[in-house]
């Protein structure tokens, strides 16, 4: 699909971040360059150490970069203000973290439903769109159950419908499957690939996981804090997964 | 690094932690200081020695109430305390330290605690006696004067009580933490899970709370006469076990099945307080009941002390109505008796009357006193109007009576209309019970019953007639000299019989109720501050495990400004419950106060809820800002 017809999602330019005190610093990115368009869904890969988390936290507004521009909705993030980037982080953007972070005080359906009510929206909608996500990922029948009893791939895909609920303009995604067994870790990966596909979410996800990465469309690889290489999917999810493979056997480096 | 050395610098570091325990623990202390100075105060001695077996038993109630204050309190804190120490210390264990090691570390941290809990008691009651003075002052000018003078007999009096209580938790935590296992240690305080209570269960516990609540409250109130004890301790027995089964039943079963009501709840932050709310009771469902009786208690200690001071001011005069009273058979003293009295005052009134004393055994009513006057109609009538007193009763019907009786301090006969007596065979309707004092210090001694002028004509020849005079002096000065003029009359010969009583405006006897009321006071000061900081700490506790939850908030990008709202609702809602359920508990424990001291109570309840009201709302306050200053620190982590 030709890029120029689609719309940016965020936008990123010459990002650089450095740790450390003067003349002790360490330059974890150096100047990426990267954009991503609206119903994308990217797969950011690397070493250890490569900077693929610092990316995802300055794309997040989570962290401020040293050095460039990050545009999330038309806007340059680096350049808000601390109020202004909350009201982004709730309006525009979704997360879905390693250790699922529900609240362990309510229902997996309250749970799902608290950035819209938190937001304002009325009871009634409120519970609709719960139904509705819910469904998408397989959760209807666990809505009234608390975070303590459902499973692990039921709770991360309960934090994605949390993440989905407000229809924002990006999910990012923080090693998603890390907390998974392979099963629960695939389900959750469908469910997002479903979404992403039937053009309800624009997808952003640093994983070291291979397998992981081959369900989203573009694999980023990210080494000693640039990105080295891009690879695009095709057709078959397989063959995706074993370019994955021979790319990092070739880059080397320590993909845990 | 030696035990010792790593258990200071854990104190040290963590001392803010520590705080508010420390601070809870200081206060027990002060309390049981301030009530130790008092008690070795000057106070008692203005008493005399006249009263002792009243302030003996007081003190000794007093005491016990405060023993088990102090006891419970300990507890308390040194749990939420050990719960919490178990996790943070519990670590050690994978360095390759033993539980008796781990323990050992406990140990010398709480003694660390409890020594700077100790100092800052004593600091705290030393400058706060002054202010606990003040205090009663400003209540009421009727407080006896303490003179507080610190001494070295309160100082050891309350460390050996505090030391002794505070030894038997210190070892009760190495217990637990030598006996425990790794695995309970190093998640003693993650034990979060929420369990969602069953419907059916909470509804059981929700009706029999009810049921326990609701017969408490008519047995605190219903009116006896034999009863009235057993029914007022039953029904704190009751309400106590109805209030624990409210928190513990009807409040969640109302708030899960608001939760369950989504379109009330997704509504702003409710969804999180309601929740949180939720999820807290299940746990604090025990502390919220505690605290709830505890105010209760401080409530009615408080309107037993405005009770009190205004029983105190109508018995003394009730006991005033008359300086002098002759009690004589003989019917010529007026004249004599007033020559006497004017030698020295003018007479503001005098009045005389006839009294008819009947042996106990002519009359089947109740066995207090050994003797019983009657009065007639028409002569107390006349009286009355002598005397300016008031007098709004009906002319009586020939089986009807009515009881003169004197004021009580606290009675346990609450019914006291509707009875029926038998006079010689002869059945009397009580029509009512008045505590107009006809015959003054009189009435405090013996029964009387006012009947009909004809039935006292009946009745005059089955006992012995004598004459009451009655007399109210100006110049009180005189009364000494007035007295001694009087006694002149008096004679115990076979044919004549004299009496005199003399009222000394200036007597101290009812000086031990004064001692009461202070006490009362004390009391409502330590129900209510300890109820409060019960509270307080429990909060402070759950804010401390609210990190992690208020950071995911965070994540998800809400401002801070929605959680502290949404703590405040939640706060509100703990503070807002207890008061609410005190509140009306107290309407019945004090209208049972009142029923027992004949008062109408209604404005001093309005009046003491209203303190414990006031009182509730700074500690709320505080919760919400120890919430904000929690949420901060964690918010820089």
């Amino acid at each position: 699909m030709n890029h120029n017809s689609r719309k940016v999602a965020a936008e990123v330019k010459n990002l650089t971040k450095e740790y450390g005190a003067r003349g002790f610093l360490t330059q974890v990115l150096k100047g990426i360059e990267l954009t991503v368009y609206r119903h994308d869904f990217i797969a950011i890969m690397g070493p250890s150490g490569s900077g693929k988390t610092t990316l995802l936290n300055l794309l997040s507004t989570i962290d401020k970069p040293t050095q460039g521009t990050v545009i999330l909705d038309g806007q340059d993030i680096t350049r808000m203000s601390n109020k202004e980037l909350s009201a982004l982080r709730r309006d525009k953007i979704g997360f879905i973290f390693q250790d699922y972070n529900l609240l362990d005080t309510m229902t997996l359906e309250d749970n799902i439903a608290l950035p819209l009510s938190l937001n304002g929206v009325p009871g009634k909608d409120c519970v609709q769109q719960v139904q509705e996500k819910a469904a998408m990922f397989g959760l209807k029948e666990h809505l009234k159950k608390y975070p303590y009893q459902l499973s692990g791939g039921q709770k991360q895909r309960g934090a994605a419908c949390r993440a989905l609920i407000t229809g924002p303009e990006i999910i990012f995604a923080d090693e998603p499957t890390g907390a998974l067994d392979s099963k629960s870790g695939r389900e959750l990966l469908e469910c997002l690939r479903a979404v992403n596909e039937n053009g309800q979410a624009t997808i952003l996800m640093v994983t070291h996981d291979p397998f992981c990465a081959s369900y989203a469309k573009d694999v980023y690889l990210l080494a000693d804090g640039r990105i080295t290489c891009r690879i695009s999917r095709g057709a078959d999810r397989k063959e995706f997964y074993d370019r994955i493979i021979d790319v990092q056997a070739t880059l080397g480096g320590d993909f845990s | 690094m030696s035990m010792a050395k790593l258990a200071f610098r854990n104190f040290k570091s963590s001392l803010r932690h520590y705080l508010i325990l420390i601070l809870s623990l200081a206060f027990s202390v002060m309390i049981l200081f301030h009530f130790q100075t008092l008690l070795y105060s000057s106070g008692f001695d203005v008493l005399g020695t006249r009263n002792k077996e009243y302030i003996e038993l007081l003190i000794q109630m007093t005491s016990f109430v405060l023993g088990c204050f102090m006891f419970f309190f300990i507890w308390y804190s040194t749990n939420v305390f050990l719960t919490r120490r178990k996790r943070e210390i519990g670590i050690y264990v994978f360095m390759g330290l033993s539980n008796e090691q781990i323990g050992q570390m406990y140990l010398i941290e709480a003694i660390l605690i409890g020594a700077a809990a100790w100092a800052l008691g004593l600091g705290f009651g030393t400058l706060g006696t002054g202010l606990f003075q003040m205090i009663l002052r400003k209540l009421s000018d009727l407080a006896v004067e303490i003179q507080f003078t610190p001494g070295l007999r309160p100082v050891l009096t309350t460390t050996l009580v505090y030391g002794m209580i505070y030894l038997v938790f210190m070892a009760k935590g190495y217990i637990d933490i030598v006996r425990s296992s790794v695995l309970s240690m190093i998640s003693a305080a993650k034990q979060n899970e929420y369990v969602q209570q069953k419907q059916g269960w909470l509804a059981t516990k929700a009706v029999l709370g009810t049921a326990l609540l609701v017969t408490g409250y008519y047995l605190a109130c219903k009116e006896g006469r034999d009863s009235v004890m057993g029914n007022a301790l039953l029904a704190v027995i009751l309400v106590t076990g109805g209030v624990y089964l409210l928190f513990g039943g009807m409040i969640p079963a109302g708030f899960q099945a608001l939760a369950g009501n989504k379109r009330f709840l997704y509504r702003g932050q409710r969804i999180l307080w309601v929740n949180s709310f939720i999820f807290r009771l299940r746990r604090n469902y025990r502390t919220y009941a505690i605290v709830c009786i505890l105010m209760l208690c401080s409530v009615t200690t408080l309107a037993t002390g405005f009770a009190l001071k205004g029983r105190y001011e109508t018995i003394v005069q009730f006991e005033n109505t008359y300086t002098f009273q002759l009690l004589s058979s003989r019917d010529d003293l007026e004249g004599p008796a007033r020559e006497l009295i004017e030698e020295h005052s003018e007479i503001l009134f005098d009045a005389r009357l006839s009294l008819l004393y009947l042996d106990q055994s002519v009359l089947e009513a109740d066995a207090y006193y050994s003797r019983f006057g009657i009065l007639a109609y028409s002569q107390v009538k006349q009286l009355a109007q002598r005397t300016g007193l008031e007098f709004p009763f009906q002319e009586l019907a020939e089986d009807e009576v009515i009881k003169a009786s004197h004021q009580y301090l606290l009675s346990m006969i609450t019914a006291r209309e509707d009875v029926d007596i038998r006079i010689h065979g002869t059945t009397y309707h009580q029509i009512q019970d008045t505590s107009i004092p006809y015959l003054g210090y009189l009435q405090e001694s013996s029964g009387y019953y006012i009947v009909n002028d004809q039935a006292y004509e009946r009745l005059r020849s089955l006992g012995e007639e004598v004459y009451v005079y009655n007399y109210r002096i100006q110049d009180t000065e005189n009364f000494a000299k007035i007295r001694d003029r009087l006694d002149q009359l008096v004679e115990n010969t076979p044919e004549n019989k004299t009496a005199r009583i003399a009222m000394d405006p200036n007597s101290n006897e009812l000086d031990w109720v004064k001692m009461l009321y202070t006490i009362c006071i004390f009391l409502f000061q330590v129900f209510v501050l300890a109820g409060g900081s019960i509270m307080f700490m429990k909060l402070s506790h759950d804010t401390w495990e609210e990190r992690e939850r208020s950071q995911v908030i965070l994540k998800l990008g809400f401002d801070p400004g929605l959680l502290k709202r949404a703590a405040a609702a939640e706060l509100g809602t703990a503070y807002g419950l207890t008061f609410l359920v005190m509140a009306i508990s107290s309407v019945f424990s004090v209208r049972a106060l009142g029923n027992m001291m004949f008062t109408d109570l209604t404005a001093v309840n309005l009046v003491s809820a209203g303190v414990v009201f006031g009182i509730l709302l700074i500690w709320y306050l505080l919760s919400v800002q120890a919430y904000g200053q929690g949420y901060r620190k964690n918010e820089k982590r």
